[in-house]
């Protein structure tokens, strides 16, 4: 367990927090995943699910009804839906992990550096001049490739004498995200009244258009994403221990920072993709999981990943089966249970640690 | 950024929404429609309206608005009690500046032969006459009180479509009359608008005459569609209006009280949204979409070609797949500043989409969207 490195005194305690939130957090996951492919507008019983999926399975049975749109909606609308959500879900709060240890600032997140801003700037630029380069994905496209210029645009300017600040660095964000937004602007302003909603629509967090398709393209994106963030969680430990110390302690911090926030931009422009904008899961997720099981990396980045699809995934349930035959926004709901939480997390590190500063 | 589309986005759209008829989209003219110079009795009509396929264009004969027969000179002064509950004396009517977001007032207005008083327009009316008019609405659907004070309108008749209402409180505080009109916009409704319209100008006798005109003209189109309508509920097409910008997760359907729900009546289809209570408009989840089953899709033009076409819609709504318009392709599209608009050409619109759902063969649209859209 990397746990040991970054807390001076090893307890199996924390450790044994870990495993149980794991436990837990899969448990959860696995309940709601089922509860979720149940439930829906589309009426349709238990067996009738399970007929569906025996037969998708190839095997035939009695209980798969008998209206072909039965087995669409389960298999093409429904299941797509419930996977992009774990995906975005996990996607979104490792990114929030990652950038609040490479920040060494626990308000880090994707919103902050602007990578959202980028990608906004970048969907909003193919929206209002009808680029159609790359067909259907050619907004997610741009939204990508937005998102990576600004955040390289802020880790360049804020880099000096090889070493990046982190007051300059958020403040360079606060910046680049006053230029996205002022973009974006200007663009709703040239725009015809069309492309306007169009970039509104764009942005409405949802995980209604869900297909296999875009399913398939962001899945391999997440799993690098995470894949990487397990693998430097050992260095970000270290790197907790002060930029210096750590450079001591051989780790690359240039290079370390660099591979870091490349990844939250892959998994940030993954999630926003298809899905929008969901606020706030980045933000409390792994703020939970730190409190629950601490701050050492390697357990923080897998429960956040659960953590983060088991929100995701409530979210999304109230998000599609709430009002009847709506739709509603599920970045409302993220930011409803966000909110609250988080200036309850504000309150009481002020009462505790005199706040942050 | 989090901010920004959770507010703004939200602010925004409340106006956007409203305004979804508000694109300066072309409008067809006589080249384009043949179809519209003959007699729907004369037309192919499809046996079953409920089986046909592939997608159709709704569109209108002609660009301009006839002008009511009446040509009574205004009375002026007069003075109203506007849709807002405000007293508001007309004393001018040589320079009108009728603006909304559907267009529907300038077509109001021209229809009661008041064309050519006319000094301004909004980005939704482009009909014949209007081509040399400044717009006055030149980027979303704000108004610039300067810009209006420009064109020294005597009168200006608009709606709460449009604004915001400080402009419009700037404008009276500049002592220029603005009659408020209902911003309601249905088939049953364009004989009231007319009337407001009408009285506010002086013009109630020509008012009368061409909500009598408009009126009768809805009558016969609705008659004339019932003759090859089927009679039985059950083999009535079953229409939904799917309203869409790009975006394959955020799609409204437009529902009892937005206006589509009378022109689908009209032409004698079953409203799918207004069965299943659907009010207004709303965005609208995946699954009850497929548990509504419509027949046909009635979508604006832009709307389509955001997304691509029919063959851009299916591959980016699988939804639509699981229900008979999506096996069928059978969605029927017209100009986003017509469809909804319900103004003097009411009749026009109501027969363009009928001879589209009932003679697809004749109206067949371009499967996919021409390029750059």
């Amino acid at each position: 367990m990397t746990g040991e490195v970054v807390v001076p005194t090893p307890n199996r305690h924390r450790r044994s927090r870990f495993v149980l939130s794991v436990i837990v957090l899969s448990i959860g996951l696995v309940v709601v995943s089922i509860a979720s492919l149940g439930m829906g507008q589309y009426a349709l019983s238990p067996t009738d699910v399970i007929g569906v999926l025996l037969q998708a399975v190839g095997i035939q049975n009695d209980w798969a009804p008998e209206a072909s749109a039965a087995s669409g909606v389960l298999l093409e609308i429904r299941a797509p839906r419930i996977v992009l959500g774990l995906l975005v879900g996990a996607a979104l709060s490792v990114s929030g992990v990652l950038m609040q240890a490479i920040f060494g600032n626990p308000l880090a997140d994707a919103a902050v550096v602007g990578v959202s801003s980028g990608a906004a700037l970048g969907a909003a630029l193919s929206l209002t001049f009808s680029l159609t380069v790359l067909g259907m994905w050619t907004t997610p496209a741009f939204a990508f490739i937005g998102g990576l210029i600004a955040v390289f645009a802020v880790y360049i300017i804020s880099r000096s004498g090889g070493r990046t600040e982190v007051v300059t660095l958020l403040l360079t964000g606060i910046a680049i995200n006053a230029i996205g937004s002022a973009g974006l602007a200007f663009l709703t302003f040239v725009g015809t009244s069309a492309t306007r909603e169009q970039i509104v629509f764009w942005q409405l967090g949802s995980l209604n258009g869900a297909i296999w398709r875009n399913v398939g393209l962001i899945a391999p994106l997440i799993a690098i994403g995470v894949a990487v963030a397990i693998i430097v969680s050992r260095q970000l430990d270290l790197f907790a221990l002060g930029e210096r110390t750590a450079r001591h302690l051989g780790v690359r911090v240039e290079l370390l920072r660099i591979g870091v926030i490349i990844t939250v931009a892959l998994l940030v422009c993954a999630a926003v993709a298809f899905a929008g904008i969901i606020g706030f899961v980045g933000l409390v997720v792994p703020h939970l999981m730190r409190m629950l099981i601490g701050p050492a990396h390697l357990p923080l980045v897998i429960s956040s990943a659960l953590g983060g699809a088991l929100l995701i995934a409530i979210a999304d349930l109230v998000a599609r089966t709430a009002v009847p035959l709506a739709d509603m926004p599920i970045g409302m709901i993220t930011s409803l249970v966000g909110g609250p939480f988080f200036l309850w997390l504000l309150i009481r590190t002020r009462r505790r640690a005199g706040g942050w500063g | 950024m989090r901010r920004m589309p959770a507010i703004a986005g939200l602010a925004a759209f409340a106006l956007l929404l409203a305004g979804c008829s508000a694109s300066a989209a072309e409008t067809a003219t006589d080249d384009d429609c043949p179809i519209a110079h003959i007699e729907l009795s004369e037309l192919p009509i499809v046996d079953d309206v409920r089986a046909a396929t592939g997608g159709s264009r709704a569109c209108l004969g002609t660009n301009a608005i006839e002008p009511v027969a009446d040509d009574t000179a205004p009375k002026l002064p007069v003075t109203v009690t506007d849709s807002e509950g405000t007293e508001v004396t007309v004393t001018d009517v040589s320079r009108i500046l009728p603006i909304d977001m559907s267009g529907t007032i300038a077509a109001t207005v021209f229809g009661l032969g008041l064309g050519e008083n006319v000094v301004g327009r909004d980005i939704s009316t482009n009909f014949a006459g209007t081509e040399d008019l400044p717009i006055v609405t030149k980027t979303s659907h704000t108004l610039n009180a300067e810009a209006i004070l420009e064109l020294a309108p005597t009168v200006i008749v608009t709606d709460t479509s449009i604004g915001p209402k400080e402009v419009r409180q700037q404008l009276r505080d500049a002592g220029i009359p603005v009659v408020m009109v209902s911003s309601e916009r249905d088939a049953h409704t364009v004989g009231d608008l007319i009337d407001e319209v009408a009285s506010a100008l002086g013009v109630p006798t020509r008012g009368a005459a061409l909500t009598e005109r408009v009126n009768a003209e809805i009558d016969d189109t609705v008659a004339e569609i019932a003759a090859v309508a089927p009679e039985a509920v059950e083999d009535r097409a079953r229409i939904l209006f799917l309203y869409v910008r790009g975006s394959a997760n955020v799609y409204y359907i437009f529902g009892r009280g937005s206006g589509a729900d009378s022109l689908i009546e009209a032409v004698g289809g079953v409203d799918v949204a207004s069965e299943i209570g659907w009010e207004g408009e709303k965005p609208m989840n995946a699954e009850a979409l497929v548990a509504a089953q419509p027949d046909v899709i009635l979508m604006m033009t832009d709307g389509l070609e955001s997304v691509g076409g029919i063959d851009g819609l299916l591959e980016r709504i699988p939804a639509l797949m699981e229900t008979p318009a999506g096996q069928h392709r059978r969605v029927i599209d017209m100009n986003d500043g017509q469809v909804l608009g319900f103004g003097p050409r009411t009749a026009e619109v109501i027969m363009a989409f009928a001879k589209a759902l009932y003679a697809p063969t004749e109206t067949a649209a371009p499967t996919t969207a021409p390029a750059g859209s």
